[in-house]
């Protein structure tokens, strides 16, 4: 296991401070880098200071002042990348469920097994991990459609849909020659190889790119 | 002033005609006065021939009467009397006797006590407080109210019984026998009667003495100050021609007689000075302040006032009555609303008993929240030492912490469990003896009062006659109740029909007294029956399995025993349970 190595951060915010340091020792026993926070104020105090590097956040649903569910929805207008795995006590059913319809990974109600714990961090972080990638892969792809001319783009989104040279001339009102040489240039730049390849960047730029 | 006079007679002479009517005081009686006063009847028909001069001789009052009803023009009367007719009547005095000669007509009336020669003791006008002092009457000027305002001015007041006035009436000679026969110890008399007397024989010069002798330029021994004399003064509805011709005529006579000696009118200020500090007539309002005939005067606004005062007090009855009786009314009120929060009050802390004693079912929760924490901590504590040890990286200091953890928390789990432990510990109470029927009403009671839409609760005592007191702890036995009525009505919930009416029946077991409750919902099968009061064994889908566990402990601790049985009149359960009859 080289977890440390891929600067995940598992924020641990619960108020129950043994509990907390509890988490840490388990977290830093399977190997995560876990940091503790004992209430939403300071770790949004020190939000600015962590590396967006993935991670999660494991959030006690019962605080006192921010309890966990404001601070999801304090981080959801902030566009946050963290997943957020709630805790929750006796009788926090309908907060869970409430948190799990905010967005969050999942919701352990307390005791929990340390192995499902686990589990569920590093799902969480996978998720996470997947996020930045999918974020890093559209980032890709709209720097490569970037480089497009508008008329490339045009002829490039026409191909993508898998119309012909010929229908995609007189789509645009051009000859089958420019189509040609547009989609010669298309290829090049994008660095693509075919019409479905290029199919798969533009939705990756944008899910939509395509309708 | 005899530029004046002159004057005055060279005025042409009014002729005025009728009767010139003039009323004399007589003070010595009318015979006295008659002889006294008939050469100033003469002199004044000579001077003046155009009226014709009648005198009449009348007492004070008579005097009075006889201004008052307009038969008399002229007035002859003595200083004090002036005063009140001036005051009353409007008398004004148009001329003043001079008694004696050498005296000024505004110092020519004073007043002598006399005393026996002998009287060694009577030195002063002081020396008469506790004495008897004759005197004509309280209405004589000279002969007494003199006298009397100087005692009063030496703080003695014949109205504090400082001395004892003795009245002889008129004529003043009395006054002089009456010291004489040792009557009185004291006499007052007009001053220069005495010397008149001696003078004419009727008393030895060295027969009496004058007190408080004053007064050493007049002819005559006083004991008191003088005041001007005799007033000779015209009626209110005397012409002022007439009068003044009557002046000038007095001013004009002949001083051949006493009577005959009048002077220009005096100032009677000094008069009305001394009769106020009598406050006698015309005066005597001022003393009428203090006495009952102040209401006589004022009785048209006494009564008002009297009427003001009594529909003030009806009033002020009313109002109190009023007030009275809204504040019982607000009494009432508080005082209901007084109980009413007593009631409240009490069920409160019934309720919080019974939630006490139910404590495990409401605790679980709450317990298993405070118990999870510190042993999730333990927990994960332990499962993180084994995960370092099968990585093969377990360092002493990560043993350390997490053994260090592990026994703070299991500590803290041990804290929790002996807080609620005290918490759920039983309380010891003294039983105390109750009628088992009052506290099953009591207890519905309370169980309709905590419920929003309560069920009727109907009570079939069938005691009868028999004992039905119980020793117990009724606040226990109530909780057994309230348990037993709760139960009730959720199975008539679950059955779908809440409002179900609940039946307590109360009856005799032997020396037990059975007290079952009896409800209509689905019932129990009996298997359930037999787990009912086992702890944890529930129904409920929101039940903790304990409320009939604990009612069966406190059943059992009472000498009672609880059963639950099917009902042979139909669905439901019926749970019961006994206590022993108290000892009659």
């Amino acid at each position: 296991m080289n977890r440390t190595e891929s600067h995940a951060i598992i924020h641990v915010i619960d108020d129950e401070a043994p509990f907390r340091r509890s988490l840490i020792f388990l977290l830093e026993s399977a190997g995560w880098l876990a940091k503790g926070h004992e209430s939403g104020e300071a770790f949004l105090d020190h939000l600015p200071d962590f590396p967006v590097g993935g991670g999660c956040l494991v959030l006690d649903i019962r605080m006192p002042r921010i309890s966990g569910l404001e601070l999801q929805r304090r981080l959801l207008a902030t566009a946050s990348p963290w997943p957020i795995i709630f805790m929750t006590g006796h009788g926090d059913v309908d907060l869970a469920v409430q948190a799990m319809k905010d967005g969050a990974i999942d919701f352990l109600q307390k005791p929990f097994k340390d192995q499902v714990f686990l589990d569920t961090v590093e799902r969480a972080v996978g998720i996470s991990q997947e996020r930045q990638q999918a974020s890093q892969r559209c980032q890709d792809a709209r720097h490569l459609l970037a480089r497009l001319s508008p008329r490339e783009s045009e002829v490039g989104r026409l191909l993508a849909r898998g119309l012909s040279n010929k229908e995609i001339a007189r789509e645009l009102s051009i000859s089958d020659n420019t189509v040609h040489v547009h989609r010669q240039h298309v290829m090049e730049k994008t660095g693509t190889g075919s019409a479905a390849e290029l199919a798969r960047l533009i939705l990756r730029a944008d899910p939509n790119g395509l309708d | 002033m005899r530029l004046l006079i002159f004057l005055l007679l060279a005025l042409p002479t009014l002729a005025l005609a009728g009767d010139i009517r003039i009323g004399i005081l007589a003070w010595l009686g009318e015979d006295t006065a008659q002889t006294q006063w008939q050469p100033l009847g003469e002199a004044l028909s000579k001077s003046l021939p155009d009226h014709p001069i009648k005198l009449r001789y009348l007492d004070l009052h008579q005097l009075e009467a006889a201004i008052a009803a307009g038969e008399i023009d002229f007035v002859v009367t003595n200083p004090g009397h002036y005063v009140v007719l001036e005051a009353r009547h409007g008398v004004t005095r148009i001329a003043t006797q001079l008694i004696e000669p050498g005296q000024d007509s505004a110092h020519a009336v004073g007043s002598a006590v006399i005393v026996r020669a002998q009287r060694k003791d009577l030195e002063t006008l002081d020396n008469l407080r506790g004495q008897r002092l004759a005197a004509v009457s309280p209405e004589a000027f000279g002969g007494y109210q003199v006298i009397w305002a100087e005692l009063k001015r030496r703080n003695i007041d014949p109205e504090n019984h400082d001395f004892l006035p003795l009245y002889t009436d008129y004529p003043m000679s009395r006054v002089i026998d009456a010291v004489r026969n040792g009557q009185a110890d004291a006499g007052a008399i007009r001053s220069c009667l005495l010397e008149q007397l001696i003078r004419e024989g009727s008393v030895n010069n060295d027969e009496f003495r004058v007190l408080s002798p004053q007064g050493s330029d007049s002819p005559c021994q006083s004991s008191s100050p003088a005041y001007p004399g005799w007033a000779f003064a015209a009626a209110k509805k005397t012409p002022e021609a007439l009068s003044r011709e009557v002046m000038i005529a007095l001013l004009s006579l002949q001083r051949t007689d006493s009577v005959l000696h009048w002077g220009v009118p005096a100032d009677y200020h000094p008069v009305h000075e001394m009769l106020r500090g009598l406050q006698i007539a015309p005066y005597d309002f001022l003393r009428e302040h203090r006495l009952a005939s102040q209401i006589h005067r004022y009785w048209p606004l006494g009564a008002a006032i009297l009427v003001f005062m009594l529909l003030w007090l009806a009033y002020t009855l009313r109002v109190e009555v009023l007030v009275q009786r809204r504040t019982r009314e607000l009494s009432a009120a508080l005082s209901a609303r007084d109980e009413l929060e007593e009631n409240i009050r009490t069920q409160q802390q019934q309720m919080e008993h019974l939630s006490r004693l139910s404590i495990l079912g409401e605790l679980s929760g709450t317990l298993a929240h405070e118990l999870n924490q510190p042993l999730a901590t333990i927990g994960n504590y332990a499962h993180s030492l084994t995960r370092r040890l099968n990585a093969g990286r377990l360092s002493n200091e990560a043993v350390a912490q997490a053994a260090g953890e592990i026994a703070n928390e299991s500590e803290r789990a041990a804290q929790i469990l002996e807080s609620i432990r005290d918490f759920a510990r039983k309380r010891v109470q003294p039983r105390e003896r109750r009628n088992v029927v009052a506290l099953t009403e009591e207890s519905s009671r309370l169980f309709r009062g905590m419920l929003a839409r309560a069920p009727d609760i109907l009570l079939n005592n069938q005691l009868g006659d028999t004992p039905s007191d119980v020793e117990v702890d009724p606040l226990q036995i109530q909780q057994v109740l309230l348990n037993l009525l709760k139960n009730a009505v959720d199975a008539h919930r679950t059955a779908g029909d809440a409002g179900l009416p609940i039946r307590i029946s109360l009856d005799r077991q032997g020396e037990q007294i059975r007290v079952s409750v009896r409800d209509h919902g689905i019932g129990l099968n009996e298997d359930a029956r037999k787990h009912l009061f086992e702890p944890f064994f529930t129904t409920k889908p929101d039940g903790m399995g304990l409320g009939l566990s604990i009612c069966k402990r406190i059943i059992e601790a009472h000498a009672g025993q609880l059963a639950a049985e099917q009902p042979s009149d139909g669905p439901g359960l019926s749970v019961s349970f006994t206590l022993p009859a108290a000892c009659p």
